[in-house]
């Protein structure tokens, strides 16, 4: 199954500098399970953080150069329109939940799943191919440590979540092997029509620097009326009190069902 | 029902007898009402009753009064009509409805909850708190529309007029495509999500379909401006409230003030219920033993009154709880290091705290401060665990335990 990872224009957090983005190390580990030469797409200024990725098990690496400042999804939808024209379409997609120094929206994968019309999936922490030909399984990530397993038709877009594997660790030497194909903005037939290119990722705003600003406190929802002291009870009675709160507040339902 | 406040300086003005030419008179003879101040006097019956705290359990019947001068809730409310059962219940703050009711929207909210398991949860309350703020933002006249899956209860107490019950057990698309129709339909002035699980996926479907920036993630909401950090917490964008915004938890305070109507909506938003590229869906509910501490829900703690530790991990498991622990626990070797909650250990974020023979040390209870609901379990009348907790049980943990196991298996049969 031909899968094509995403990589974004991500920043390190301390340092500011480029690097690849964790959740993005993660899915080319998840890819690397499903095909055996996944292959990178990065859009934008420069490949700096970008090239890491070929180090964590990419085989190839297609970088389009756009101008700083520039809106990536243009490039990136009309490169990955022509991939699914071609002789051997990619069937997978998959891209970091967020970015990272940027605006983190996490929109992006969004707007090129309705840019390429296909259906996409978000959270994905274990993939692997259907029984069906043509089809793929995955789990999504939700509270409380569920899952949500999915059969989908292939092609999809997937989107990352921080709980999947750990990436595999980089390797120099894998990194140089890796091939790195640069292609110029212009050369993309830009497949964007109307919506997705018009689309704002934020409105129009202002920066300026952050102020950090304190959560709302947990405090428990007993004030002192509501507070029940039972003193001594059987210990039978204190149990059924207490699968009693539990029930009453939602926390577990016990039973058969 | 609470009397009118005197104001004296007005009674004085309606006392003076102003004759021409001579000094002004007071006729003190003289008993007509003065204009009342129309600010409503306090009752002191009534804070009394609401301070009324329980009675003695054991010896003489005494009644306790809980005197910290805290605000009266909800809760007290209700036990207070109870007290004094000849008054109005719904008149604690006077010149209030006991309902509010808005018939003719000038505009409407729309809060996306996911209410997992038909029960609003505490990121629930805050999204529908920051809808009702919206909508009550400049002239007012907003209504706020809650928007879940399935039917939940105390959408009114929360802060929804209207209520939109989407189809049941769809799926992210199905769910993006139904808030579509509505928004097409109802035109909301803005449309707000938790940064959640699914709901932040509905979020991100709905702003690329409708071709809107979605503002993520929201930290900071006023009726005036909306703020969100940007790359990676080093910077800041504030703007006027834009039209989709997910929210941050625990940025929003939920909705307190009098229950709104939660009124039913009637919509011809069609619902369109198949998802032709999902081919099945399937829950795998989590093992919540397997979690770590940090991200569970539910705690089930063992301290020094616990001794029968293999009964403990049993019993943990049967309450489909994570385990947890004391810090002397886990330095006696009794428990794994990473079992254990309080300053030195995990923080938990979980919603229930369930401690078994805890005393409740400072550093301890650090780790439980946002936890919602305790329950503790201790041989000790004065121990801190007991004061901290919703729920508290004077028994011996090693008596409770099998108790609860027994229950646990005869509920299972
Ligand atoms: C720097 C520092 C950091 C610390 N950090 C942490 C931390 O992160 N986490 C932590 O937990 N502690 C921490 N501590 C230790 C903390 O101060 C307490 O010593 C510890 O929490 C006490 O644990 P405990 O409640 O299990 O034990 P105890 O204080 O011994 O309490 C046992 C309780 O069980 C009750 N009991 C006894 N028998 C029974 C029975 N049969 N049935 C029911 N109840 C019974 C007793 O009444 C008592 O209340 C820290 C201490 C220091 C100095």
């Amino acid at each position: 199954m031909k899968t094509i990872v995403l990589l974004s224009e991500a920043n390190d957090p301390i340092s500011g500098r480029p690097h690849l983005s964790r959740l993005e190390a993660q899915a080319i580990g998840l890819a690397a399970n499903l095909d055996k030469t996944p292959q990178g797409l990065h859009v934008g200024p420069s490949e700096e953080g970008a090239s890491a990725a070929l180090g964590h098990g990419l085989s190839g690496l297609d970088v389009v150069e756009t101008s700083v400042g520039e809106d990536p999804l243009p490039a990136i939808a009309g490169f990955l329109k022509n991939a699914l024209n071609g002789n051997e379409p990619p069937a997978l997609f998959l891209c970091g939940r967020r970015g990272e120094g940027g605006l983190e929206t996490g929109i992006v994968p969004y707007l090129l799943a309705e840019a390429l019309d296909l259906p996409i999936l978000a959270d994905a922490v274990a993939i692997r191919p259907g029984e069906v030909q043509g089809t793929l399984v995955v789990d999504q990530a939700m509270a409380k440590g569920a899952r949500r397993r999915v059969t989908v038709r292939l092609p999809v877009i997937a989107t990352v979540h921080a709980l999947a594997p750990p990436p595999q660790p980089f390797a120099y030497g894998r990194m140089r092997r890796g091939e790195l194909r640069r292609h110029r903005a212009d050369m993309i037939p830009a497949a964007a029509t109307s919506a997705e290119s018009t689309t704002p990722v934020v409105g129009s705003h202002e920066e300026r620097p952050h102020r950090a600003r304190p959560k709302l406190m947990r405090t428990s929802g007993t004030s002192a009326g509501s507070h029940n002291l039972h003193v001594g009870p059987e210990p039978d009675e204190a149990a059924r009190l207490i699968l009693a709160y539990l029930e009453e507040n939602g926390i577990r339902r016990y039973g058969n069902d | 029902m609470s009397r009118i406040r005197k104001d004296p300086r007005a009674e004085r003005a309606t006392k003076t007898v102003a004759e021409a030419g001579r000094r002004p008179r007071l006729n003190l003879g003289r008993r007509e009402a003065g204009p009342a101040s129309g600010r409503p006097r306090r009752d002191p019956w009534r804070e009394w009753a609401a301070s009324l705290a329980g009675e003695t359990v054991i010896g003489p019947e005494r009644k306790r009064y809980d005197r910290s001068q805290r605000q009266m809730n909800r809760a007290d409310a209700a036990r207070f009509a109870r007290a004094r059962p000849g008054l109005d219940a719904t008149d604690i703050s006077p010149g209030q409805p006991a309902l509010r009711v808005v018939d003719e929207p000038a505009f409407v909210v729309f809060a996306v909850l996911e209410a997992a398991g038909g029960r609003l949860s505490r990121f629930d309350r805050q999204v529908l708190g920051a809808a009702r703020l919206l909508a009550d933002a400049g002239d007012g006249g907003g209504a706020v529309v809650a928007i879940m899956p399935e039917s939940v209860e105390g959408l009114g107490e929360a802060g929804a007029d209207r209520v939109f019950a989407m189809p049941e057990a769809a799926t992210p698309a199905i769910r993006a495509a139904t808030l579509r129709g509505a928004v097409d339909e109802l035109c909301p002035r803005h449309v707000l999500f938790a940064e959640d699980g699914d709901s932040a996926d509905i979020a991100r479907r709905l702003a690329a379909s409708v071709g809107e920036p979605l503002f993520a993630d929201v930290e900071h909401l006023t009726a005036r401006q909306a703020v969100r950090a940007i790359r990676s917490g080093r910077a800041e964008i504030g703007l006027a409230p834009p039209r989709l915004m997910s929210i941050g938890e625990d940025r929003a305070k939920p909705y307190e003030a009098v229950p709104c109507e939660a009124r039913p909506l009637e919509t011809s938003a069609p619902s369109r219920l198949d998802d032709p590229a999902i081919l099945s869906v399937e829950i795998i509910p989590g093992d919540p033993a397997k979690l770590a501490l940090s991200e569970t829900d539910f705690v089930v703690s063992a301290g020094n009154g616990v001794s029968d530790f293999a009964a403990f991990r049993d019993l943990a498991a049967a309450m489909k709880g994570t385990p947890g622990a004391s810090r002397v626990v886990c330095d006696a070797g009794l428990m794994p290091r990473q079992a254990q909650v309080g300053a030195s250990g995990t923080v938990l974020a979980a919603d229930c705290y369930l401690a078994l023979g805890i005393s409740g040390a400072p550093q301890h209870l650090q780790g439980i401060a946002g936890c919602e609901h305790v329950i503790a379990v201790n041989t000790d009348l004065h121990a801190a665990m007991i004061e901290r907790a919703g729920l508290a049980i004077v028994q011996d943990a090693q008596l409770v335990m099998p108790a609860l196991q027994k229950l646990l298996q005869e509920r299972e049969t």
